[in-house]
């Protein structure tokens, strides 16, 4: 028994609290990173922080993110997979449309091409002169498109950004979702629609109740996506955007440590991320339990 | 109590699990943070020193290099190696590194850093963190070459400021950069345009390409400041050291000199005027440079003279790339004189104190700084180093080479360089700014006031150490 649990207990003390509490110090030193951490600042660096106007600027479009991107993620990749399970022919068997087998695997390919890739060949969809959106759109004849900097403008780099990742991890969590559905008893839905329920109704009032525990699992996974998103933002806008409109935290964090050798200062940063990131799940579940967790998982059992 | 656990479990073992991977992320964040206390400098073990070894390389020793596998790749040092262990019976270790800040971080830290490394490229260590574990690197530049002469004598005017802080000869520089504008000589002679010499001269030839349906200039969004150095070269040309000295200095007013000012608003001119290719802030660097060497879409672009390495594979046939030195305001009341360039030795090498072989590290380097190695850098890199003599007059049949030969001879002297955007780390956030002035959306007020906010802010952070520009 002690084996069992004090081994993984010690992995887990060294290789993860550990290396927390050593960032926790380090963030209350002005250390620069190439010699023994030195120069005890008590919370100095976290004041500097938060009146630095680029973290700040950072912070607030993490926020944006987290806000947008498994909101969207999550409606678009339910819908999905309602439409692929439970939302085909309305007589006979309950089932989904016809080929979805084919639609689930295509729209599973963006999730196997690694984040980097995805945003360095939307970087050149997006390039102004000679990308294919703007080719495509000048083609149609919106030549007001003819050099649009899709990424380089503030209007519209955030959002250009924000459609890849979604586009990316759509695919991922429709299929997570239709593995959910295939879980519920299909009785249920058929119960449903003797009562008349259509399919928008049956989707929210049966299946996301249903799979709620999928839901709060996958919104906070995106959520932690967003927090971070560190590999789509650097490939599409290592600079950090025009007027630093798409810049992150995590980036800011590289940025201070690697070229700026602010190591306790990024530590701060590095810590700061790590308590937004759990009030974020925390968050998640308050508002999980305030919407009624509970009584759908007494239904349930 | 393993009833109790399996049903007490399901969900706080759920919640738990879930609070955990949430912290795996912001854990990997964290962790790459960690460091280990770095130790006493390491014992050197030495050989006697001699005349063909003056630094007392210990024979069959290795010699750790770690070199930034950037533009000029690392051949180059391996051919030095050869050249090196020819004579020495030494063992060198050269790896390459596209990201040096990151990859030796925990070597410094940890106390067992390589023997010489290219502190070059986008991730390269900032020097105000490390300059005191470095090597002073004098006996390397008093020593004899490998031909038998001082190499302090075979060296370019000016070469070691750049490696200098304060009195230590922290790194040495091995390439020598000119900076300037650069053009297509073929597309010019076509059209029978003239290279134009100052600001008036080019927004003139800005409404000719305009006829042709080309723009007179081109940007990336990761270079953006590229403008910001043709500026600051400008600026310097026109006003002297005033001008250097208050921006390396950081002094509260520096953006706001008349010689600066004067730049800023015949550059706004030209952004006004549509003489800039509109979509930079949007577009990757190389790609848009490709507008330029390739596509032909606008006629100048400045930029240091890797330039021509850089886009080689991309540059249309017949190109024949030179350079100029940069655009004035006004030559008659310039100051500095007319041939006045701004060229500086990059590529820092560095020998940390506590290496394992010291002695090894400036070895390697006194081999690259031999004829035959500076020669065979210079020819397979199209690219001056910093040891006179090595590029003839047919720069190996570079017309780019050619024209900085042409300029290091107009301007004899009179070198000038500026670095306080990259020894303060500055580069990043002016991009931002930059970007916004080259798309129109900042006029000069906010484009000055932007960048003096971010002067201000370095010069009075009592955190950041500066080191004064004489």
């Amino acid at each position: 028994m002690a084996v069992f649990l004090g081994l993984p207990l010690l992995i887990y003390v060294g290789l993860v609290l550990w290396p927390f509490g050593q960032a926790f110090y380090y963030s209350l030193t002005a250390w620069s990173g190439f010699s023994p951490p030195k120069g005890f600042v008590g919370l100095d660096n976290y004041a500097r922080i938060f009146s630095d106007a680029t973290f700040l600027r950072a912070m607030r479009n993490n926020v944006i993110l987290v806000v947008v991107v498994p909101l969207v993620t999550i409606v678009l990749s339910l819908a999905l997979a309602s439409v692929l399970t439970v939302s085909g022919s309305s007589t006979g068997e309950v089932r989904g449309l016809r080929g979805s087998s084919l639609y689930r695997v295509v729209s599973f390919f963006p999730y196997a091409v690694p984040a980097i890739v995805i945003g360095l060949i939307w970087g050149m969809v997006y390039n102004p002169r000679g990308g294919l959106l703007n080719g495509f759109l000048t083609a149609l004849g919106f030549d007001a498109f003819a050099a649009f900097p899709w990424l380089g403008d503030t209007d519209t780099a955030m959002g250009a950004t924000i459609f890849v990742m979604v586009w990316a991890m759509v695919g991922f969590y429709m299929v997570l979702f239709v593995a959910a559905i295939r879980g519920v008893d299909k009785e249920v839905f058929e119960a449903a629609r003797l009562d008349g329920a259509g399919r928008f109704r049956t989707a929210v009032t049966i299946t996301v109740p249903l799979i709620r525990d999928n839901v709060q699992t996958a919104y906070i996974y995106l959520g932690i996506a967003a927090l971070d998103a560190f590999v789509f933002m650097q490939a599409m806008n290592p600079t950090g955007g025009p007027d630093n409109s798409t810049l992150v935290m995590a980036q800011e964090l590289f940025r201070t440590a690697f070229t700026q050798n602010r190591w306790g200062e990024a530590s701060a940063m590095g810590v700061v991320l790590a308590l937004v990131t759990l009030a974020f799940a925390a968050l998640v579940f308050v508002v999980n339990r305030l919407t009624g967790a509970e009584k759908d998982e007494g239904k349930r059992t | 109590m393993s009833e109790q656990f399996g049903t007490v479990g399901r969900r706080t073992l759920l919640r738990g699990s879930l609070v955990a991977a949430a912290m795996v992320p912001v854990g990997g964040a964290l962790a790459s943070c960690a460091g280990s206390g770095a130790g006493p400098a390491a014992p050197q073990e030495t050989g006697e020193a001699t005349d063909n070894n003056p630094f007392g390389v210990p024979e069959g020793s290795t010699v750790d290099a770690v070199i930034f596998n950037g533009g000029y790749g690392v051949d180059y040092v391996e051919f030095a190696a050869e050249v090196m262990g020819a004579s020495m019976g030494v063992t060198p270790k050269i790896s390459p590194s596209t990201a040096i800040a990151q990859e030796l971080q925990p070597r410094f830290a940890g106390g067992n850093p390589p023997d010489l490394i290219d502190n070059s490229g986008a991730q390269q260590i900032g020097f105000n963190a490390i300059l005191d574990q470095l090597e002073d690197l004098t006996d390397v530049i008093d020593a004899n070459n490998y031909e038998g002469t001082p190499i302090r004598d075979t060296l370019y005017e000016g070469v070691l400021a750049p490696g200098t802080f304060g009195d230590k000869l922290a790194a040495i520089n091995y390439v020598l950069t000119v900076y300037g504008v650069w053009y297509s000589a073929s597309l010019f002679e076509e059209n029978g345009w003239t290279v134009p010499t100052t600001w008036d001269e080019a927004l003139e030839l800005g409404a000719k390409a305009k006829e042709k349906d080309k723009y007179l200039f081109v940007w990336g969004k990761e270079a953006a400041t590229y403008y910001q150095t043709m500026a600051i070269e400008s600026a310097i040309m026109q006003g002297g050291d005033e001008v250097r000295l208050a921006l390396e200095n950081l002094q509260p007013d520096c953006w706001s000199k008349p010689a600066v000012q004067d730049v800023f608003t015949k550059m706004a001119e030209a952004v006004e005027k549509g003489y800039f290719a509109p979509g930079g802030a949007g577009t990757q660097f190389t790609a848009a440079q490709a507008q330029w060497s390739n596509d032909q879409e606008a006629l100048l672009y400045p930029s240091g003279a890797w330039i021509e390495n850089e886009m080689k594979s991309q540059t249309a046939e017949g190109f024949e790339m030179k350079g100029f030195r940069g655009l004035v305001v006004d030559p008659a009341t310039a100051v500095l004189p007319a041939g006045a360039l701004h060229s500086t030795a990059g590529e820092p090498y560095i020998v940390p104190s506590q290496a394992a072989n010291v002695a090894g590290g400036k070895e390697l380097l006194r081999a690259m700084l031999s004829k035959e190695a500076a020669t065979n850098f210079a020819k397979e890199k199209l690219a001056p180093t910093i040891v006179q003599g090595t590029v003839p007059e047919d720069g190996f049949g570079s017309t780019a080479l050619q024209s900085q030969t042409e300029m290091l001879n107009a301007a004899g002297t009179d070198v000038f360089t500026f670095n306080f955007v990259s020894t303060y780390g500055m580069n990043a956030d002016m991009l931002t700014v930059w970007n916004s002035f080259l798309d129109g959306s900042f006029g000069v007020d906010e484009l000055t006031s932007r960048l003096q906010e971010l002067t201000d802010a370095v010069a009075n952070d009592d955190s950041v150490e500066k080191i004064e520009v004489q």
